[in-house]
């Protein structure tokens, strides 16, 4: 057991690090623990830094050569990954291309798809995303109703998607409809590549409780995709999408990191704010910030177990959720902590000299337990997966959709 | 990285799951609370070298690290074996420049117990019902002598707790303070790793359960409401496994992150064995409350292993204190 680099993990982590040193001029970099960067005020940027990434060999890590990818592990993407979070390069601008689109395409598009969008993705020529759910279908996805309806050569979609990151941004998307309303809800399902540009999309930016708006809604009006961008064949949409929900599982690669504000930072505070503290106060402040770490810890250390497992040739299964559903709950008690710590300034949304860290993870934070898998499905999916347990019956999943719908 | 147990270790682990499952169970650590013997007991846990893992090889031990015994104090803790080899270890580290009294540790010619408190009246101690010789600090000292022990009715019996009062003490090593503290770590760290078996043996039994029991015409861990429960309380075990594993390995190789890694897993390894045993009687039922099922075993180990070397509150004090003063990083 220890906790440092093979030696080709050690090198290929020092030629990561040495490519970063010498394109940092061309990169955007952001200070550690801020914001995020917004792909609404720095799309260039964000387009920028990812294509001199991809021109050094250091996007698409896993992804076949054949596609432009490097051939390389899991591993190595983790590394590669790391060393950006540590060069303070933000998270690239196409990494649900990157993460799910681009290996949906590698694993169902035809050969012209694959020829004409994977090398323009690596490099952010397009940007992707996702457009699966919807109003009425969230954690049971396989309820959505958005339409395409066959029309000769092409397809008519009417419908709307909401929580599509990157929609604002996206050049092309991959959009999950229905095709078969007559057929059990996960049969009747069809995959396309969807061009964003197109006449009859429109994106809204959807905001968020917190304030800003890093999602959107998109709305289908009439838009017509061509019999060639189907992803699959005609109610195969549903496998198609589970193709894509596994490789979210793999891009869950980036063993011990926080999810909230990195649990450094709450000792920096605690630091600093417990001496202005009465005595009693200063007892149930190391209380709350020593169970956030314990938290924070516990899985920061079962995510290097994760890591491990890659890094012995493994691929992540379902036990993976838990490292969301334990890092969300320790995100919550970093940024309580965190908050409560603030004193007076905790019942407004931003410090007196203008810090919203605090208040705004804690405004976060409510939105992780739901998105990318809900805190109660991803409880589902461990007691099913790896605990054995039985599933809860289904009354929809053999009737036809449209039956229970309208 | 490889943050994971080599194949010495995993054999280590297997070896020893055989031994305590045939040398110790449950119905023993019942049997106990009636006056039965605790098992497997002293003599078969010096037999099979336990007690000498960490004990130096010219010393007679084993001569390896913590995490080697942690990883056999966890199947230990599956069955709620007895005494416990948080003595054991604690004690190795304490007789680091007393090789006789380490060899007599590993080959059990002496029963040792590590009192902690007053050596005039300590606290009640792990495994001091029944010790020979005891282990204490008065007044910065290191000191072993002989002593009485005073128990009272046991929680859970395969403890062996007792408050003792020494009657004869020879002083061992002057300003011991910081080996007194290092030894109470790694003390925590073994604890917690018997923590770690106990809960987890504690979820299997409530899944097993949970897949067989029906009602309402479906079998129970088909309802969210009782499989949520188990999975909480399998994620805690999953958590805790790391923290152990951690804090073990920073007892043999990084010194300096042990305090914080051993409260780490002190104050996990109370609360994760206390929700799932709490879980265990839950998801069972009515049966899982009477005096016949094994539930109510792993809930006395868990109520009363939170308060032993310290509680939560403390290591959650002990790890804010560290943090803060920059053990982080």
């Amino acid at each position: 057991m220890d906790f440092d680099d093979t030696p080709d993990e050690a090198a290929y982590r020092a030629a990561v690090r040495t490519l970063l040193e010498e394109h940092a001029a061309e990169l955007l970099h952001v200070a550690p623990g801020g914001e995020a960067v917004d792909a609404r005020t720095h799309e260039a940027g964000l387009r920028r830094t990812q294509r001199v990434l991809a021109e050094a060999g250091l996007v698409g890590i896993t992804w076949p050569r054949e596609h432009g990818g490097q051939g390389g592990t899991l591993v190595q993407q983790a590394i590669v990954t790391q060393e950006l979070a540590r060069a303070g390069v933000p998270t690239l601008i196409n990494h649900i291309g990157l993460g799910m689109c681009g290996p949906t395409v590698i694993a169902h598009g035809s050969d012209d798809q694959k020829r004409r969008y994977l090398a323009r993705l690596l490099r952010a020529d397009d940007v992707w995303c996702q457009l699966f759910s919807e109003p009425a279908s969230g954690s049971d996805l396989a309820a959505l109703r958005t339409t395409a309806v066959r029309d000769g050569d092409e397809w008519v979609v009417n419908g709307q998607k909401v929580w599509t990151t990157l929609a604002h941004v996206a050049d092309l998307g991959i959009l999950l409809t229905r095709t078969d309303p007559d057929r059990p809800k996960h049969a009747g399902l069809t995959m396309f590549v969807v061009d964003m540009h197109a006449p009859g999309v429109t994106v809204r930016p959807l905001r968020q409780m917190v304030g800003s708006a890093g999602f959107n809604e998109v709305f289908f009006d009439e838009v017509r995709i061509p019999d060639e961008e189907r992803l699959g064949e005609p109610g195969e949409g549903w496998r198609v999408a589970i193709t894509t929900l596994m490789n979210e599982r793999v891009t869950i690669g980036g063993a011990g990191s926080d999810l909230g504000v990195p649990v450094e930072r709450l000792a920096a505070l605690a630091r600093e704010r417990l001496p202005h503290l009465d005595a009693e106060r200063q007892v149930l402040a190391r209380q709350a910030v020593g169970r956030a770490v314990v938290a924070s810890l516990a899985a920061r250390y079962t995510g290097y177990r994760r890591f491990t497992v890659l890094s012995q040739g493994g691929l992540p299964g379902p036990e993976a959720s838990a490292g969301k559903l334990a890092g969300t709950a320790a995100a919550k008690l970093v940024a309580d902590a965190g908050v409560r710590l603030l004193g007076d300034d905790a019942v407004y949304a931003a410090t007196a000299d203008g810090d919203a860290t605090w208040q705004r993870s804690q405004g976060y934070l409510p939105g992780l337990a739901i998105a990318g898998g809900t805190d109660q499905v991803l409880r589902n999916i461990l007691g099913e997966r790896v605990l054995g347990l039985p599933p809860e019956p289904r009354s929809d999943k053999d009737a036809p959709f449209a039956g229970g719908r309208r | 990285m490889n943050f994971d147990l080599g194949p010495d270790q995993r054999d280590a682990a297997a070896g020893a799951r055989d031994f305590f499952r045939g040398s110790a169970s449950p119905a023993a650590a019942r049997a106990a609370l009636e006056g039965g013997p605790v098992e497997p007991g002293h003599e078969a846990l010096a037999a099979i070298g336990f007690l000498g893992i960490t004990v130096p090889e010219s010393a007679g031990g084993a001569g390896a690290g913590l995490l080697d015994l942690a990883v056999v104090a966890e199947q230990g803790g599956a069955v709620l074996a007895g005494p416990s080899l948080v003595t054991a270890a604690r004690a190795a580290v304490l007789l680091g420049e007393h090789p006789d009294l380490a060899a007599r540790l590993a080959d059990g010619s002496a029963r040792f117990a590590v009192v902690d408190g007053p050596v005039t009246g300590s606290a009640p101690s792990i495994d001091a019902a029944g010790a020979t010789l005891f282990l204490g600090l008065d007044g910065g000292a290191l000191v072993v002598g002989e002593g009485e022990a005073t128990a009272g009715p046991p929680m859970d019996a395969t403890r062996g707790l007792a408050s003792v009062r020494l009657t004869s003490r020879r002083v061992l090593a002057e300003d011991a303070g910081e080996l007194w503290a290092r030894a109470r770590q790694v003390a925590a760290v073994v604890l917690a790793a018997e923590d770690l078996g106990a809960a987890d043996r504690a979820v299997q039994l409530a899944v097993g359960y949970a897949q067989q029991r029906e009602a309402f015409g479906r079998r129970i861990g088909s309802y969210q409401a009782v499989k949520h429960l188990l999975v909480d309380a399998w994620v805690g075990v999953d958590q805790l496994r790391s923290l152990v594993w951690w804090a073990a390995w920073a007892a043999d190789a990084a010194a300096a992150e042990l305090p914080l890694a051993a409260s780490a897993a002190k104050a996990s390894a109370a609360e994760v064995l206390e929700r799932a045993a709490e879980t265990c009687i839950q998801v069972h039922g009515g049966i899982g409350f009477t005096w016949e099922h094994d539930a109510h075993l792993y809930w006395r180990r868990a109520k009363v292993d939170r308060l032993l070397l310290g509680d939560a509150a403390e290591h959650l004090d002990a790890v804010a204190r560290l943090a803060v003063a920059g053990a982080l990083g």
